[in-house]
């Protein structure tokens, strides 16, 4: 095979388009193939994932934000499958009754939704109603979509207080960025705050407004937590300002000589349960310990070599602490979202601890060995955006299709509740979820299915909202129709969450070898398809819309939740991404899959030829073949920045870029990234920002790395070179003829 | 013998002054050998002695101006084990003319200053600090318990009570705070940052080692260090000295909230009073052991959960009277007593105080934490607010200094008694516990507290007062002739408001009679003495028995004396008269029995055991007052006379000052209320009438400035509402049932002291 055809996605990214123009957009839903089979047959033919991914809170550029509806009276919904109303909706009898695009029902329009209909049938008023002409919107819920009043935003703050914790600077950052964020937290004038500080006993802090300095009181009952206070643990952010701000402010310092190396997490978060459940709200966890006391304790077992490659090996990216899954269901039920800040240098078992952010909608951020100076940056971006984007509160989801097929698995951070309800207590702008289709028994017969997603939420500003996206899909009866219509970034994203699932159930091997076994299978199935014309051919045959499916199921082997065994990377590490990969959107996913990597030097000394991205240039296949000596790259997954710099580099360069530091360094990725008084290093910091900007979900922090500095540029830089072979896991070449060997063997 | 004037000598008064030397005669007594001591009375002119005492190399007994010695010889004999001792080197110089001042004559009672605790004396084990030395112990701690279930007037009452307190502490005294309502809070006041409390339930008792835990306080958490490390780290956390938390202390009484939990309407708040004090005994256990100190409650109701709890939340329940207690009725006394026993026990070890400040309408618990204030020598004021000057005067006396400017405040000290061998020892009571020192001198009968010849007292004054009973031991056979003298030594060591050591050496002799001399024996008989005793016996028997049956062994004991001792001629009630000795006797009893230490009709559990509390600690003097309190007539006819305790005192154109102890009445007869009411007294030409009526409130204001807790005062006219506290107390001699047409009645069915003692008369004759 020559390397140089093989398919890439370098011409920058993907550009999916709405499906007609009713639908919604989708960057809210996408389908892994927008044609729906109408027969099992064909179904099982496909081999890959059917499925949907939707992302329903995806921020969308200026001018193209969700319409908000406010109606007169009830919000008009199919009476018997609940569908709302809708762009696709047909009405009859003159306007006043309108049938159902899902189930067919003929409903009746309310009196107050009455609006003629114009010679095609259409209502005169549809382009003036956002629901009826637009593929997305967001309706305002009376009364009777809520079981209490809109609960305000919550924002409570559980901080790890350790001797690690400290020394690491983790606790100054977080103050501080908390602190800095305080005006942008949203909800003002209702938003709640609190705060627990824990080590071996938990912190509780009186807030209240009347206070000049907040009271810390200090529980050290751990077998029994209680409150110390009924009140004032959580208070309202605008009155208790000044109070918080002195929290924030001394925090640092109050615990500046902490000895304490024992971490009461499991009973600080029974007490933060307690402080919350009234409201619910959001939860952060900023955790630097491998919790040790009380409830929740946790045992050093995922560092151990010999569980890997046995039946046993899956139970380390899992819990084996009941309490965790207890209290995330517990935080579910009261509508708190967990999210994750861990920051340990050694093993804290994220698989267990993640399971809170599992469940609950949340997310975790992990910084191995922070070390402020060099990741403060990031972690405080992280924060930041945490606690500034938006936000949907006590929410739930659910997707609704046509007759003939279900949803019947989901695959995300969310507790399900009934067999189709995802309860999502806090979820963002971040956050993806994925679900797979089944065919009940009966044939579709309909000409198109439709999809719905409904997100129903208390908005920050406290209205009860509902967010819909509704679509249309074609049903097929052709197996290569629903080849041509594949969307390779659902099936990358759908594939990547059901391997990092299986990993939880067997060895990584095994779930590696089902992901590839997929590709093989469907790529078999189109072989077979056109088999006429290709029986000859000695190459991969895939169709156009999969071409880089070979590429992306790489990236997911390769991938650090599935890649190699134990020494490959840390089980914290391994967790910590697969828990991004479960919640991550398609356009992040596909450049995790396949980072981009550009050649810098020349663009740094010469300057850009446009502003922004467009000057940057061109993408280059993620191969070390591309590494010139003399040259500096940066290879971007969206993630984080790795500066890659030649052994032949000028040392002026180097110096200009990382500062005098550079000098006499002996390991790169210990300098912190900062702007000199150079140009080359303005113009690299300018190149930067302008790609952290179109990727703002996370802070990509910028470590740099000098050529042949092992084993810091295996790990940051070679073993992400997807193209190439690395230990135990081959090249993009190698493995397109290993798909190819494996697709012909059979069936030959 | 004026048993007063030897008090003054001897800090001592003992109900017989002659003992018959006979087990069996000393038996027929009827009122028992009870000896009231006040073991750090003042005594003028008292001999400070700045070297070691001279002890008995057999017994310990201290050498004393009563023992045989012979200067030549160099060589004295202890009258308790007869033992034979050498004067140290240091005496070799001593001769009839040169003799130490131990041996004085006059040097009945002596005191040293210790350079160390004197080994084998009783002595509250580790009463020295690390830091101490040279015979100077560690300074003491004050522990602040602070109920916040009360409203923020009395808060703020106590705030500035607590404050004030604080410039009147000694710099060097380390001062903490605990503050309680629903849970309890122990203030870091050592925490620079802001202001930091450990916060415990207060449904549950969280064990000792459980309590230093979670205050960080234990040898795992401090990497190893010792006990002594320990409780530095206490001292610089949880309690600090005063110079150094005036400000931390301050900021934290002033951020002290109400107690924030929600109270239903229909509900008491959740107050958790035990919870408390056991944290706060906790902690103290583990900064200060056996440092001389106080544990001060501030408590404003009822503990209604937690141990101790003695009543629910809920209103619907009542606070245990004495009916239920008698009745069974009180689901939470039983546990509440069980658990300020063992929390007394675990004060005493570590001589720490309990004080109760009670600041309620409602009971607080007292009854049931009494055991431990009473058995460490602690205080109790009762007052209705924080805010009153019974709780604020009370309190700042506690803390009052002597001429030196030293705390009166004394600690951690123990009296050791030791006795002629015919004599042993049966008991104290008083606020002491026992030190189960077994020895000699102690009896197998018990009486009060005994089985021990050495009790601790965590902290008393110069009036505390304990009551010691004695018996005599010798075979009848064993014949000692009349007129030797026996001998009772007290040997008090204690910390001194310097922080110095000190010990009390007070040696009595008295001389044994022949019980056939029934005179001699009369003569020798303190009728005071032997009505405190015999009070004090009441009241001990109290946590014990039905208050029926102990005025029924009141009364059998009465008519034993008025047999043995009356003259008579028998079956003839007419005849019966008694010596001057004896005479009042009867009187006293009688108001004993009327008294609210036995009388619990009309007071709360709280208030009976607050004055049997206080009952237990003060000398015969005081004590009478309380028993039968004292009445003066001021009138235009001269100086004020005491009058009759009698309603029939009562006149219009009088004044009466009455004094229970408890109570100060001022009482204006109805026709001076009258021209007081028209302003006579403002008129320059009445002078005399003005200065009538300000003289008994002059009087009163003294009697008040001497005593702690501040007594109440109650200015009333006659026929006025405030008049009660006054009838309540007189001797019903005309009541609405007698026919006499009086100026006054008293509504009661109470017998009068005539009728009393007509009973007792014929009683007595019938032999
Ligand atoms: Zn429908
Ligand atoms: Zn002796």
């Amino acid at each position: 095979v020559d390397p140089s055809t093989l398919p890439r996605p370098l011409d920058g990214a993907e550009d999916v388009k709405p499906v007609g123009n009713l639908g919604c957009h989708p960057r809210y839903l996408r389908l892994t193939t927008n044609a729906m089979p109408n027969a099992h047959s064909l179904v099982s033919r496909w081999h890959l994932p059917l499925g949907a991914v939707t992302h329903p809170l995806a921020e969308a550029p200026p001018g193209e934000e969700v319409p908000v509806v406010n109606f007169v009276g009830t919000i008009v919904r199919c009476r018997r499958c609940r569908t709302y109303i809708n762009a696709y909706v047909m009405f009859t009898d003159g306007g006043r009754r309108w049938r159902c695009n899902v189930c067919s029902l003929l409903n009746e329009v309310p009196v107050e939704y009455f609006s003629p209909l114009d010679e095609n049938g259409r209502r005169r008023d549809a382009d003036e109603r956002p629901e009826l002409s637009s593929g997305s919107v967001e309706f305002v819920a009376p009364t009777e979509y809520m079981v209490r009043p809109p609960m305000p935003p919550v924002y409570f703050f559980l901080i790890d207080v350790s001797l690690s914790a400290v020394k690491s600077g983790m606790v100054k950052v977080a103050a501080d960025t908390i602190k800095a964020s305080l005006d942008k937290l949203p909800g003002y004038p209702r938003t709640q705050i609190g705060f627990i500080t824990f080590d071996s006993t938990l912190h509780f802090y009186n807030l209240k407004s009347s206070l000049t300095q907040p009271q810390m009181m200090v529980v050290a009952d751990l077998e029994d937590p209680f409150l110390p206070l009924p009140d004032d643990l959580l208070v309202n952010l605008s009155e208790s300002r000044t109070v918080v701000e002195a929290l924030l402010d001394s925090l640092p310092a109050m615990f500046e000589n902490n000895l304490n190396i024992e971490s009461a997490l499991g009973p600080a978060l029974k007490a933060t349960f307690m402080v919350m459940s009234q409201l619910g709200g959001k939860l952060l966890v900023f955790q630097s310990t491998l919790p040790s006391l009380g409830f929740g304790r946790l045992k050093l077992r995922g560092d151990d070599p010999r569980m890997y490659g046995t039946e046993k090996e899956h139970q380390l990216r899992g819990t084996e602490e009941q309490f965790y899954k207890q209290m995330a269901a517990d935080f579910s039920k009261f509508q708190i979202g967990v999210n994750i800040y861990a920051f340990s240098e050694r093993y804290t078992d994220l698989a267990s601890l993640g399971v809170l952010a599992k469940y609950t909608g949340g997310q975790v951020c992990y910084y191995p060995a922070f070390h402020a100076p060099l990741h403060g940056e990031k972690f405080s971006y992280d924060l930041a955006r945490d606690l500034s984007r938006e936000t949907a509160w006590e929410a739930v989801m659910r997707i609704r299709c046509g007759k003939g097929i279900r949803f019947s698995s989901f695959h995300g951070h969310f507790m399900l509740r009934s067999s189709d309800l995802m309860a999502l207590p806090a979820v963002d702008c971040d956050k993806a979820f994925a679900m797979q289709l089944v065919l009940e028994d009966t044939l579709l017969s309909t000409q198109t299915v439709y999809f719905q997603v409904a997100l129903l939420y208390t908005s920050s500003t406290g209205e009860r909202r509902i967010r819909v996206h509704t679509m249309a899909t074609p049903v097929v009866n052709e197996l290569s129709e629903l080849y041509r219509a594949a969307d390779v970034g659902a099936i990358a994203s759908l594939m990547s969450r059901l391997a990092v699932e299986k990993t939880l159930q067997s060895k990584l091997e095994d779930s590696r070898q089902a992901t590839q076994q997929r590709l093989v299978r469907s790529l078999r199935e189109y072989r077979n398809l056109f088999s006429v014309q290709n029986r000859t051919s000695n190459r991969l045959i895939y169709p156009e819309s999969l071409k880089l499916l070979p590429l992306y199921t790489l990236g997911i082997l390769k991938n650090v939740a599935l890649r190699g065994g134990f020494g490959d990377c840390s089980p914290d590490e391994r967790s910590a991404m697969g828990f991004e990969l479960m919640t991550m959107s398609i356009p992040r996913l596909l450049k995790l899959l396949y980072p981009s990597l550009l050649r810098l030097d020349e663009y740094l000394i010469q300057g850009p030829k446009a502003e922004g991205l467009a000057g940057l240039p061109s993408p280059l296949a993620l191969s070390s073949e591309k590494l010139d000596p003399r040259g500096a790259y940066l290879l971007d997954d969206g993630l984080r920045f790795v500066l890659w710099l030649g052994k032949v580099l000028p040392p002026e360069f180097v110096k200009d870029l990382l500062g005098p530091e550079a000098a006499h360094s002996a390991d790169f990725t210990k300098i912190a990234l900062a702007e000199q008084e150079s140009v080359v290093s303005q113009r690299l910091l300018a190149a930067l920002n302008a790609l952290r900007e179109s990727c703002p979900a996370v802070y990509q922090i910028c470590t740099a790395v000098r050529q042949g500095e092992q084993p810091k540029e295996g790990t940051l830089v070679l073993s992400n070179l997807l193209e190439d072979r690395t230990a135990g896991a081959s090249g993009y070449a190698d493995f397109v003829v290993q798909i190819y060997r494996q697709v012909s063997q059979k069936t030959s | 013998m004026d048993f007063n004037e030897l008090e003054g000598v001897e800090g001592v008064r003992l109900v017989w002054n002659a003992w018959p030397s006979s087990r069996i005669e000393a038996t027929r007594l009827v009122v028992p050998f009870g000896v009231m001591c006040t073991p750090l009375g003042p005594i003028p002119e008292l001999p400070l002695l700045p070297y070691e005492p001279i002890l008995c190399k057999g017994c310990r007994g201290v050498l004393n101006p009563y023992c045989r010695y012979d200067t030549d010889a160099k060589i004295w004999v202890c009258q308790f084990c007869f033992q034979r001792n050498h004067f140290p080197q240091s005496y070799h110089q001593i001769s009839p003319q040169s003799l130490p001042r131990e041996l004085f004559p006059t040097s009945g009672v002596v005191e040293y200053v210790l350079s160390h605790p004197l080994s084998g004396h009783a002595s509250p084990s580790g009463m020295y600090s690390p830091g101490g030395g040279g015979g100077v112990v560690a300074p003491p701690a004050f522990l602040f318990v602070v109920d916040t279930c009360v409203t923020e007037e009395d808060l703020d009452g106590l705030r500035s009570a607590l404050k004030q307190l604080l410039s009147l502490m000694p710099e060097t005294a380390l001062v903490g705070l605990v503050s309680y309502g629903t849970n309890v809070q122990v203030h870091e006041l050592g925490y620079a940052d802001l202001s930091r409390a450990v916060v415990f339930r207060g449904e549950k008792e969280v064990p000792t080692q459980q309590v230093h835990e979670f205050l960080g306080l234990t040898t795992k958490q401090l990497r190893g260090t010792g006990p002594a490390n320990i409780a530095l780290s206490g001292i610089g956390r949880y309690l600090l000295p005063v110079s150094e938390c005036e400000f931390s202390l301050s900021a934290a009484l002033d951020e002290l909230q109400p107690n924030p939990y929600f109270v239903k309407p229909g509900f008491r708040p959740q107050r958790a009073t035990g919870a408390a004090l056991s944290v706060a005994a906790s902690l103290m256990e583990v900064c200060v052991p056996n440092v001389g100190s106080r544990i001060m409650l501030f408590v404003g109701g009822p503990a209604t959960v937690g141990p101790g709890m003695i009543v629910d939340t809920d209103q619907a329940k009542s606070i245990r009277t004495h009916q239920d207690l008698e009745n069974d009725r009180a689901p939470y006394f039983k546990k509440a007593c069980k658990f300020y026993n063992q929390l007394s026990q675990r004060l005493v070890s570590n001589s720490h105080v309990l004080d109760i400040f009670a600041c309620s309408l409602d009971q607080v618990g007292l009854a049931e934490a009494k055991v431990a204030v009473d058995h460490t020598g602690g205080m109790i004021v009762m007052a209705e607010t924080f805010d009153s000057d019974e709780f604020k005067k009370s309190l700042q006396r506690l803390f009052a200094r002597d001429e030196e400017g030293l705390l009166k405040m004394i600690f951690n000290a123990s009296v050791e008694v030791m006795t002629t061998r015919e004599v042993k020892v049966c008991g104290a009571i008083g606020p002491c516990s026992s030190l189960q020192k077994k020895g000699a001198s102690v009896s197998e009968t018990e009486i009060g507290t005994g089985g021990t010849s050495a009790w601790k007292l965590c902290t008393l004054s110069n009036k505390t007062s304990l009551a010691f009973y004695f018996e005599v031991v010798n075979a009848h056979s064993n014949e000692i002739p009349p007129g030797t003298a026996f001998f009772i030594q007290f040997v008090t060591q204690y910390q001194h408001g310097s922080g110095q050591l000190r010990l009390r050496v007070c040696t009595i002799a008295r001389r044994w009679c022949d019980a056939a001399q029934i005179q001699d024996l009369s003569a020798a008989f303190d009728q005071e003495a032997a009505a405190v005793v015999m009070a004090r016996l009441a009241v001990f028997k109290t946590e014990h028995e039905e208050v029926f049956d102990i005025m029924r062994w009141l009364d059998r004991m009465l008519i034993r004396v008025a047999a043995k001792f009356g003259d008579y001629n028998k079956e003839d009630p007419q005849s019966f008269r008694l010596a001057s000795n004896f005479s009042l006797y009867p009187q006293f009893m009688f108001h004993l029995r009327r008294s609210q230490f036995l009388q619990v009709f009309n007071n709360t559990p709280d208030e009976s055991a607050y004055y049997r509390l206080m009952l237990n600690r003060e000398g015969v003097v005081g004590s009478l007052i309380m028993i039968q309190p004292t009445l003066f007539s001021y009138s235009f006819d001269g100086p004020p006379v005491p009058v009759l305790l009698d309603v029939s005192s009562i006149g219009p154109d009088r004044i009466l000052l009455f004094d229970s102890y408890f109570w100060i009445v001022v009482h204006f007869g109805s026709t001076i209320a009258q021209w007081r009411k028209l302003g006579y007294h403002t008129n320059p030409q009445h002078e005399n009438f003005k200065k009538l009526l300000e003289a008994p409130k002059e009087d009163a204001e003294a009697l008040m400035s001497e005593r702690n807790p501040l007594p109440r005062l109650v200015v009333c006219d006659q026929h006025g509402s405030q008049a009660r506290f006054l009838l309540a107390k007189l001797n019903p001699s005309i009541t609405h049932n007698s026919n006499q047409q009086g100026s006054e009645v008293i509504f009661t069915d109470d017998v009068s002291l005539q009728v009393f003692t007509e009973h007792l008369q014929r009683l007595a004759v019938q032999g």
